[in-house]
C-alpha cells in the first residue's frame, strides 16, 4: 500500500473522529481533539508509543 | 457471493469471524496462534487463518467489520477523564495515549494489514455486536437479547429484541455503573487476575456463605425494574485501574488477599474471602435474574439469548433460566469479546441480503489439525506415533484405563471452553483423576472444578434438568443426581459444568464405546492447556504439549503418541 493511500488513510480517519465530535454535539471538545490527533498522528507515523504499557483493566 | 470478514481486537480476547452467504464458515482466536494469552492485538493470524480456511483471499471480501466504534470510545475516555480532572491527571496521558497512539487508528490498520481499500471497513457497535453474536447464532426466531460486560463504548448493560424484524435496543445502562466491573474488582481483590480469574472467584462462591450480603449491597444497588448503580466510592476508576477498588471497599470488606499466597480453605481466613465471593456471585446474580425479568415484561419472548463477559457465569446463567421466567435459554459459546467479532460479521452480512445464519450446531469452527505429518515429528523427538483406524475406541480404551488422554481433533473450539476438539480427557467416577490431572497439568487452585460430558440422551440420567440449549456450549451449570457416582465433576455444592454431546459426534461415540462396555458414560474433560497458557490450536502446538505435560496418550487426528517405557 502506497505512502500516500496510507496518508489519506489517516486523513480520513481524522475526519471520521472529528464528524464523531461534531455529531455529539461535543463542539468544545473538537480544539482539545484536534491537538490530541496531531499528537497522536505523529506517533502512528513515527511507531512510537512503545512506552504505553497494556492495561490490565482495559478501561481505555 | 457475499463475503465479511468480522474483528475484535484491542481490549480483551482478539479474534476473527468470517461469514459467506450468510454461512459462519470460520472463527478464530488470536491468542490459539500467537501462543499469548488472551492476546488482544490486531488478530492477523486469526484474520489470515479465517480465510484460508474459507478458501478466499481478503480481496473477495466484500466487507470487514470491526465491532464496535472506536470514536464514541475515545469520546467517553475523553470526558470522564476530563470530568475526573485533578483526580485522573496522571491517568490522562495514558488513557489518551492508548486511544490515540492506536486504537482509533484501527480502520486504517485493518486496511493496511488486509491490503484493501478503507471504504471497505465498517463499524457497528459494541453490544450491537454482541447482541447479534448471541440471537444470530441461537435456535430462536425471535428473542429478548440480554448484554452484560465489563463497558463498550458507553454501554455497560443493554436489552434488545429479535424478530423477524431484526434487533432493536429496548434500554442500557452506562458506564460506570457496570456488572462486570463490580466482578472484576471483588476479582482483583479477591488477588486474582481480572478478566482469567472471574471463574475462580464463580468457583470459590460455592465454598462460601453469603455472610457479606450487607456489604454487597453497598457496592450493587439494584431495583425491581432491573435498573442497578454502583457505589462507585468504593471502585477506584482513575487512580487504580489496574485493581479497580479503592481503599474505601478494603475499608468495607477488609485487606485485599495477596496474588502470590496459596489457597488453604481449612483456614478461618480464607473461608472469609469465600464468603466475600460467594456473596458477589449472589449479588451478581440477583442483579442479572432482575435485568433479565425485567427483559420478559418488557419483550413477552419464551427465548433469552445473553452475551458479553458476564454471560460466561455459567452458575448464573441457570438461575436465569430458572427464575427469569423464560423456557429457553441460550449463551453463544463465545459470550465475551471474541464473540463480537462474529455477531459484527453476521451484522455485515445481514446488511448485505444475506439470509441469517443456521444455529450453532457446533464449535468447531476454528484451525483444524492433520495428524500424518505431525507423526514424522514426532517420532524425531523419540516420541511413539502410531496410526489409528477407531480413534473414538481407542480413546475410550485409553480413558477406562484410567489414562489422562489429550484429544486433538478437528477444528479447534470457538469460546474458552474446550468441548471435545482440543480437550483432557479422564475418568470422571474416580476422585484420583482429577488429583493426578491437577498434578500432572493443570495446577488449579484446588477450588475450581473440573467439567464432565455426556451424551444428551443421557443427560437427564445424571443431572437435573437433562440438556438444554445451553448445554452443548457448557455455558451452564446443573445438578449432578449421582454425585458419589461422578467425585471427580462435582463440585463442593453438589453441581457440574455439564456439556452434552450428540451420538454422531466424536466425543459421542467415545462415550457410546465406554457404555457398551459397561462404564459409566461420562467423562472428565477440561481444556487442553497448561496454566497460564491459551489452548493448544495447531497440531504443532499439541506436540509440544505432549512432549512438556505429563499427559499419558496424546490423540492428533488419526495419530496415537505415546512415550516409550
Amino acid at each position: 500500500m502506497s505512502g500516500l493511500r496510507r496518508l489519506g488513510n489517516r486523513l480520513q480517519t481524522i475526519r471520521e473522529v472529528l464528524g464523531h465530535f461534531a455529531r455529539s454535539q461535543s463542539f468544545v471538545l473538537i480544539p482539545l481533539v484536534l491537538v490530541l490527533l496531531a499528537a497522536g498522528l505523529l506517533l502512528v507515523l513515527t511507531g512510537g508509543l512503545a512506552y504505553v504499557a497494556p492495561f490490565v483493566y482495559a478501561l481505555f | 457471493m457475499t463475503a465479511v470478514l468480522g474483528v475484535s481486537a484491542h481490549y480483551h480476547d482478539a479474534a476473527a469471524a468470517l461469514v459467506i452467504d450468510g454461512r459462519i464458515v470460520a472463527a478464530q482466536h488470536e491468542e490459539r496462534l500467537s501462543r499469548i494469552k488472551n492476546d488482544a492485538s490486531l488478530p492477523k493470524r486469526a484474520m489470515d487463518a479465517v480465510l484460508r480456511l474459507g478458501g478466499i483471499s481478503a480481496g473477495d471480501l466484500d466487507a470487514v467489520v470491526f465491532y464496535e466504534n472506536p470514536y464514541a470510545k475515545l469520546e467517553r475516555v475523553l470526558v470522564g477523564t476530563l470530568r475526573a480532572f485533578p483526580r485522573a491527571l496522571r491517568q490522562f496521558p495514558r488513557a489518551l495515549g492508548s486511544q490515540l497512539g492506536g486504537k482509533i487508528w484501527v480502520m486504517d490498520a485493518l486496511a493496511d494489514a488486509l491490503s484493501i481499500p478503507r471504504a471497505r471497513i465498517e463499524l457497528v457497535r459494541h453490544h450491537q455486536a454482541h447482541a447479534a453474536s448471541a440471537v444470530y447464532c441461537s435456535p430462536f426466531e425471535r428473542a429478548a437479547v440480554m448484554v452484560v460486560d465489563a463497558v463498550g463504548e458507553e454501554a455497560c448493560t443493554s436489552l434488545w429484541h429479535a424478530d423477524a424484524e431484526g434487533l432493536r435496543e429496548l434500554t442500557h445502562i452506562d458506564y460506570p455503573h457496570s456488572l462486570g466491573l463490580f466482578y472484576a474488582a471483588i476479582t482483583a481483590y479477591l488477588g486474582f487476575e481480572v478478566n482469567d480469574g472471574e471463574y475462580k472467584v464463580m468457583g470459590l462462591a460455592a465454598y462460601g456463605k453469603p455472610a457479606r450480603r450487607e456489604e454487597m449491597a453497598r457496592l450493587l444497588k439494584v431495583a425491581s425494574d432491573g435498573s442497578y448503580e454502583l457505589g462507585l466510592d468504593y471502585f477506584d476508576r482513575f487512580t487504580r485501574t489496574e485493581l479497580g477498588y479503592g481503599q474505601k471497599l478494603i475499608g468495607l470488606l477488609g485487606p485485599a488477599r495477596s496474588p502470590f499466597e496459596r489457597w488453604d480453605l481449612t483456614t478461618e481466613r480464607d473461608r472469609a474471602y469465600a464468603d466475600i465471593a460467594r456473596s458477589a456471585q449472589d449479588a451478581l446474580e440477583d442483579a442479572l435474574i432482575a435485568i433479565a425479568t425485567e427483559a420478559k415484561r418488557r419483550t413477552g419472548e419464551d427465548a433469552l439469548c445473553l452475551a458479553g463477559g458476564v454471560a460466561l457465569n455459567a452458575v448464573a446463567n441457570r438461575r436465569i433460566a430458572r427464575e427469569a421466567g423464560f423456557a429457553n435459554v441460550f449463551v453463544q459459546p463465545a459470550a465475551g469479546d471474541a464473540g463480537g467479532a462474529l455477531g459484527a460479521a453476521i451484522l455485515g452480512a445481514l446488511t448485505r441480503g444475506s439470509p441469517r445464519p443456521a444455529p450453532l450446531a457446533g464449535a468447531d469452527l476454528g484451525v483444524a489439525v492433520a495428524g500424518a505429518p505431525i507423526a514424522t515429528h514426532a517420532r524425531a523427538l523419540g516420541l511413539i506415533a502410531l496410526p489409528v483406524v477407531d480413534v473414538a475406541s481407542a480413546i475410550a480404551d485409553a480413558i477406562a484405563a484410567r489414562e489422562i488422554v489429550a484429544c486433538v481433533q478437528g477444528r479447534c473450539e470457538w469460546g474458552p471452553r474446550a468441548l471435545g476438539f482440543r480437550s483432557i480427557l479422564a475418568r470422571a467416577d474416580d476422585v484420583e483423576m482429577r488429583e493426578r490431572l491437577n498434578r500432572a497439568v493443570k495446577k488449579r487452585e484446588p477450588f475450581r472444578p473440573f467439567a464432565p460430558v455426556v451424551l444428551e440422551s443421557d443427560a437427564a440420567a445424571w443431572f437435573a434438568g437433562g440438556a438444554n440449549a445451553m448445554t452443548p456450549f457448557m455455558t451452564t451449570v446443573a445438578e449432578v443426581l449421582k454425585p458419589e457416582a461422578l467425585p471427580a465433576v462435582t463440585h463442593v455444592d453438589g453441581t457440574a459444568r455439564v456439556q452434552t454431546v450428540g451420538p454422531s459426534t466424536q466425543l459421542g461415540a467415545v462415550l457410546g464405546h465406554l457404555k457398551q462396555r459397561g462404564d459409566i458414560p461420562v467423562i472428565l474433560n477440561t481444556s487442553l492447556n497448561g496454566p497460564g497458557e491459551p489452548m493448544v490450536a495447531t497440531a504443532t502446538d499439541a506436540l509440544s504439549f505432549f512432549v512438556r505435560h505429563g499427559v499419558d496418550r496424546m490423540f492428533i487426528d488419526d495419530v496415537m503418541l505415546t512415550r516409550p517405557a
